[in-house]
Parts: C-alpha cells; sequence; structure tokens
C-alpha cells in the first residue's frame, strides 16, 4: 500500500475561512468591518518560477506545467482570472518580498507534504497581494504526459495549489481510510482542492464541478450568477447547530456535485453555484482523522453524528436561493 | 288545374319532407344529442399515470491505485408517482359528431428521489419534491354513433408547464390521443352527462432526472353540460 500525502495550505496568521455564501471552503480573513474573502484584484496575476531543477523536472519544465494548472483556473467559464510568467527567479517561494514565487524546496520536516502555499493578505481590504507556492523536492516529481509511476504529478499537485493561490480553501468531497503506519489514503474524490493526492503516478489535471463552483463564487460574473443557484440552511442535533458539518449538494440530472460546510456554531450554511433544478443534500461529518484539514483545529467541530440524507429534494431556482432547509442529524 | 294539381302535389311533399325533418330532430333534441354549434362544458379529475424520472449515482473519481471504476457515494432513483388532478374543457360541436375544445389540467405530482447504497452507510431514504403541473391544450373528438352512450375517440396537442415547488419553470409540449364514453344523464336543451376518457400523452419535456419524450397514461372522468 502507498503512502497517504497530504496537501496544506500553509496560510498566514490572518487567514481564516469565510463563513459567508460560499460553495464549498473559500479563504477568508478579518477585517473591521467583518470576515471578508481573500481574493486577487489586480490581474493578470504575475508569477515568477525558481530557477532550480530536480529530478525529473527542470525549471522550464515547472514553468510550464504551471502555466498549464493557471489556464485550467482560468478557463472556468464566466470567471475573470488571468495570470502572466514574469519570468525565472533565483528567489525561493518565500513570503515577504512582494514576488509571486513557484518553485521546487526541500522541506524534509515535512514528509506528508507534497506542496504548500502561502499569501500575504491586505487588512484592510482582503485583496491577496503576494503569494508563493513550494512543491516539496523531497518527494520524486515527472511531467510526463501520461504520468510516472511512483513520481507525483507536477501539474496535478500544482492545479490543487493554484486553487489555494486564488483563495480557496479545501474541499471535503473524498472519501479516505486511514494507514497502518499513520497518514491516510484517498480512496475517491471529487474535487482537486481535496487535501490528499492520489497515489504517485497519478494523473488529476481536470477541475469538478465543487472546484468550478468554488472558483466561480469568489470570482464568477453576473452570467454566472444569474445563471446557477444556491441552497441554504442549518444542520442541528437535537435542536442545536453543527459546526463543521459537510454538505453535499448532487444534482442527479448531471451528475455533479459540490460541497459546503457549516462554518458556524449555530450550523448554517450556504453552497452557491449550482445548476438549477432538483438536488439531493446529504450530511456528514468530516472524517475524524482529518478534520484540521479543512477547518481551523481551534474550532469545536462535531464529529459526533450518522451521515443523513435531507429527506426532500430542494429545487435550485436560476439566479435565487432555495427555500432555507434544516438538515437533522441523529448522534452515532 | 294542372297548375293547382302540382301544387297540391308540391305541397303534399313539403309536408313530407317536414315531418321528416321533425322524425330526425325531435329525438335527439328529446335525448340531449349534439348539433352543430352546441357548445359543450365539461369538468371533473383526472389521473395521470407515474413515470421512471431516471437513476443516477453520486460519483467521485477513484484513486487509480484502487481501480478504474468510479467510487459511488450514494445511488439515486427517481420516479414522478401518479397523481390525481382537475381538468376543464369547453368546445364546440362542428358537427354533430365533432367536437373541438380546449383544456386546461392541473395536478401536483410528487417527483421521488429514492437514495442508496451509501458509502459511509447514511440510511436509505427518500427524498420529495412536489411539482404544480399545468397542461393548456386542445383535443378534437368525433362521436362513434348517437345515443344515450356516445363512444368517442379522441386527438390532440397541448403545453405542459411544470414548476417543482421553489424551482424554475419547464415547459414543453405534448401530443395525446384516446377515447372515452360519454353517458347522458338528462335530456332535454342543456343535457347533463358523464364522460370517461382514457388517454396516452406523448410529453416533450418533464420533470425528470433525464430528459427524454416519455408516454403518461391519463383516466379522466367527469361532467359534461351542454347547451
Amino acid at each position: 500500500m502507498r503512502r497517504a500525502l497530504a496537501l496544506t495550505a500553509i496560510a498566514a496568521a490572518s487567514i481564516t475561512f469565510a463563513p459567508a455564501v460560499g460553495a464549498y471552503l473559500k479563504l477568508g480573513t478579518q477585517l473591521s468591518s467583518g470576515l471578508v474573502n481573500v481574493r486577487w484584484k489586480t490581474f493578470p496575476i504575475r508569477y515568477f518560477v525558481t530557477n532550480r531543477d530536480v529530478p525529473g523536472v527542470t525549471a522550464p519544465q515547472l514553468q510550464q506545467a504551471v502555466d498549464r494548472a493557471f489556464a485550467t483556473w482560468g478557463a472556468v467559464p464566466n470567471v475573470a482570472l488571468s495570470s502572466q510568467f514574469a519570468g525565472f527567479t533565483a528567489t525561493g517561494p518565500v513570503g515577504g518580498d512582494g514576488m509571486n514565487v513557484i518553485g521546487f524546496q526541500d522541506r524534509p520536516d515535512l514528509d506528508r507534504v507534497l506542496g504548500a502555499t502561502s499569501f500575504t493578505v491586505d487588512t484592510v481590504t482582503g485583496e491577496i497581494v503576494e503569494s508563493d507556492i513550494f512543491l516539496n523536492s523531497r518527494f520524486p516529481w515527472s511531467v510526463s504526459a501520461g504520468g510516472d509511476t511512483g513520481r507525483q504529478d507536477v501539474e496535478s499537485i500544482a492545479l490543487h495549489e493554484i486553487g489555494h493561490l486564488h483563495g480557496l480553501g479545501h474541499s471535503a468531497l473524498g472519501e479516505t481510510e486511514l494507514l497502518a503506519g499513520g497518514g491516510r489514503r484517498v480512496i475517491g474524490a471529487e474535487a482537486i482542492m481535496f487535501p490528499i493526492a492520489f497515489t504517485a503516478g497519478s494523473l488529476n489535471r481536470s477541475l469538478r464541478a465543487d472546484d468550478v463552483a468554488g472558483i466561480s463564487d469568489v470570482y464568477g460574473n453576473d452570467r454566472f450568477r444569474n445563471a446557477t443557484g444556491s441552497i441554504a440552511g442549518r444542520v442541528t442535533k437535537s435542536g442545536a447547530g453543527v459546526l463543521g458539518a459537510h454538505i453535499v449538494a448532487f444534482n442527479p440530472a448531471s451528475g455533479k456535485m459540490v460541497g459546503g460546510f457549516t462554518l458556524a456554531g449555530d450550523g448554517t450554511f450556504a453552497i452557491a453555484g449550482l445548476e438549477p433544478g432538483p438536488h439531493v443534500v446529504r450530511v456528514e461529518p468530516l472524517d475524524d482523522g482529518d478534520a484540521g484539514s479543512f477547518l481551523s483545529a481551534s474550532l469545536a467541530i462535531d464529529l459526533d453524528f450518522k451521515p443523513a440524507f435531507y429527506n426532500k429534494l430542494v429545487a435550485v431556482p436560476r439566479g435565487g436561493t432555495a427555500r432555507s432547509i434544516e438538515v437533522k442529524v441523529e448522534p452515532k | 288545374m294542372i297548375r293547382l294539381r302540382r301544387f297540391a302535389a308540391s305541397a303534399g311533399q313539403v309536408r313530407v319532407l317536414a315531418v321528416a325533418g321533425m322524425l330526425a330532430v325531435l329525438p335527439a333534441v328529446a335525448s340531449g344529442q349534439p348539433r352543430r354549434g352546441s357548445i359543450e362544458f365539461a369538468g371533473g379529475v383526472v389521473w395521470t399515470g407515474g413515470y421512471s424520472a431516471g437513476s443516477a449515482p453520486a460519483n467521485e473519481t477513484r484513486n487509480p491505485s484502487g481501480g478504474s471504476t468510479p467510487l459511488t457515494l450514494f445511488q439515486t432513483d427517481s420516479r414522478v408517482l401518479g397523481a390525481i388532478g382537475l381538468d376543464a374543457r369547453a368546445g364546440v360541436y362542428l358537427s354533430r359528431r365533432v367536437l373541438v375544445e380546449g383544456l386546461f389540467e392541473l395536478r401536483r405530482p410528487v417527483l421521488r428521489t429514492h437514495l442508496s447504497g451509501d458509502f459511509e452507510s447514511a440510511a436509505s431514504a427518500d427524498a420529495d419534491v412536489t411539482i404544480a403541473s399545468y397542461l393548456f391544450g386542445a383535443s378534437l373528438l368525433y362521436d362513434l354513433r348517437a345515443g344515450r352512450a356516445i363512444p368517442f375517440v379522441s386527438g390532440g396537442a397541448g403545453y405542459v408547464r411544470e414548476i417543482p415547488e421553489g424551482g424554475d419553470v419547464l415547459t414543453g409540449t405534448e401530443v395525446h390521443a384516446g377515447g372515452g364514453l360519454t353517458y347522458g344523464l338528462t335530456r332535454g336543451h342543456r343535457p347533463l352527462g358523464a364522460r370517461l376518457e382514457v388517454q396516452a400523452s406523448e410529453r416533450s419535456r418533464s420533470v425528470a432526472f433525464d430528459q427524454k419524450r416519455r408516454i403518461l397514461a391519463s383516466v379522466a372522468a367527469g361532467l359534461t353540460w351542454r347547451f
């Protein structure tokens, strides 16, 4: 059995998770006016690539894979995203230098971390002013079009990290199992932003509905908002709100799934970016060994309830929000 | 003389024809048979059968190290249940046997999705949403014979408008064909009747998770009033 490899976002101290309306998880920051989503406001996002080769991947190959990953996010319909390669640099992906740098870095201390994204955020406006991504050169990497057995695919991991760079948090649309030696192995996932990567050698280079809904929620234009709808409501247990519940909205007509979380103690949630039409709503606790991958460990996340379906189909209206629902769950 | 004789003969002919006409019309009026220009109103209940609304798995991409088939988080099997509604019709006889009518039908069927096979053992459950379903259409009826019990065949087309509770409007078209029986309950100039009709309706779109043409069966029963 292969190792489970966790992808984590290392964020600045001011970063937290925004409980505003959102398809899955958006990063947010606490301002005097309240929590706001962190996001880029100036485009194109200019990025540098560290001029450092690692076995199997040269710096130009890294740049090309990163460029494809940026292009994948930029190709989402009805969002305003653009990026521009600014050149190679000897600088590593470290914060505070005013440059957005993506590169390999040797981090033997993070023996389960393939890559990470850090931010510098304007604490007045919530604007991301700098972001850096490192890929851990402790692991073997590949840019092969078909993938290389035993090597992590640069483009797949860059796609995930660039999702963070744009202001997205982790998605919980995936199933994992605990490994005997520690860590978790992913069994299946339906979001690039799921925090655990597929087995080395696998390719995972396309966005899923959950990723598209998330990025569209942050950067979508009016056409996106007019074409999609949202679901909002509460998850409760014995009458009290459930914090940290994972909610999945599934459209049987298209097979698309989009997830969200209850991010407040009253159990409220909202999932945006949904296709119009009836949706199935399913609620589950986060994986008990991995809740910290999604939400702050300081939060009192409730893991003690059974997965459950909402007993109504929720018809999502085009350009609006479905009537608020209450999903009642039971203790395990 | 000759002229008078001819007149007399002609008058006799007129009387004969007039009596024959009376014989032809009087039974129809007396038994409430329709005639050209008769107006008929009808109203009653209609039951429309249910249909499969599609099955779909909630799939995740499986980690390639574990196989190539998707990981099914849960399975959905959906059905629109049969429902009773109301229908109203108004028509005019184009001839003694041919009626053209406009119709309006209102139903509130339930779209039910059965949720099962959850990967994390969530209990199987049903999730419902009520649909407001409207049909606006027109039909042509042909009475197969006269009498107190009048069998007929019918066919027509309509516009369907369906709205899942809280959701967006879905519109489509339909064509229908069927037949039934009208039975005179009273006689006179404004007879009441009972009408039973069975139809098959092919719909271009309907509330479902797989969009395809569907044939729905329906049975309508009600009263008619003609004048």
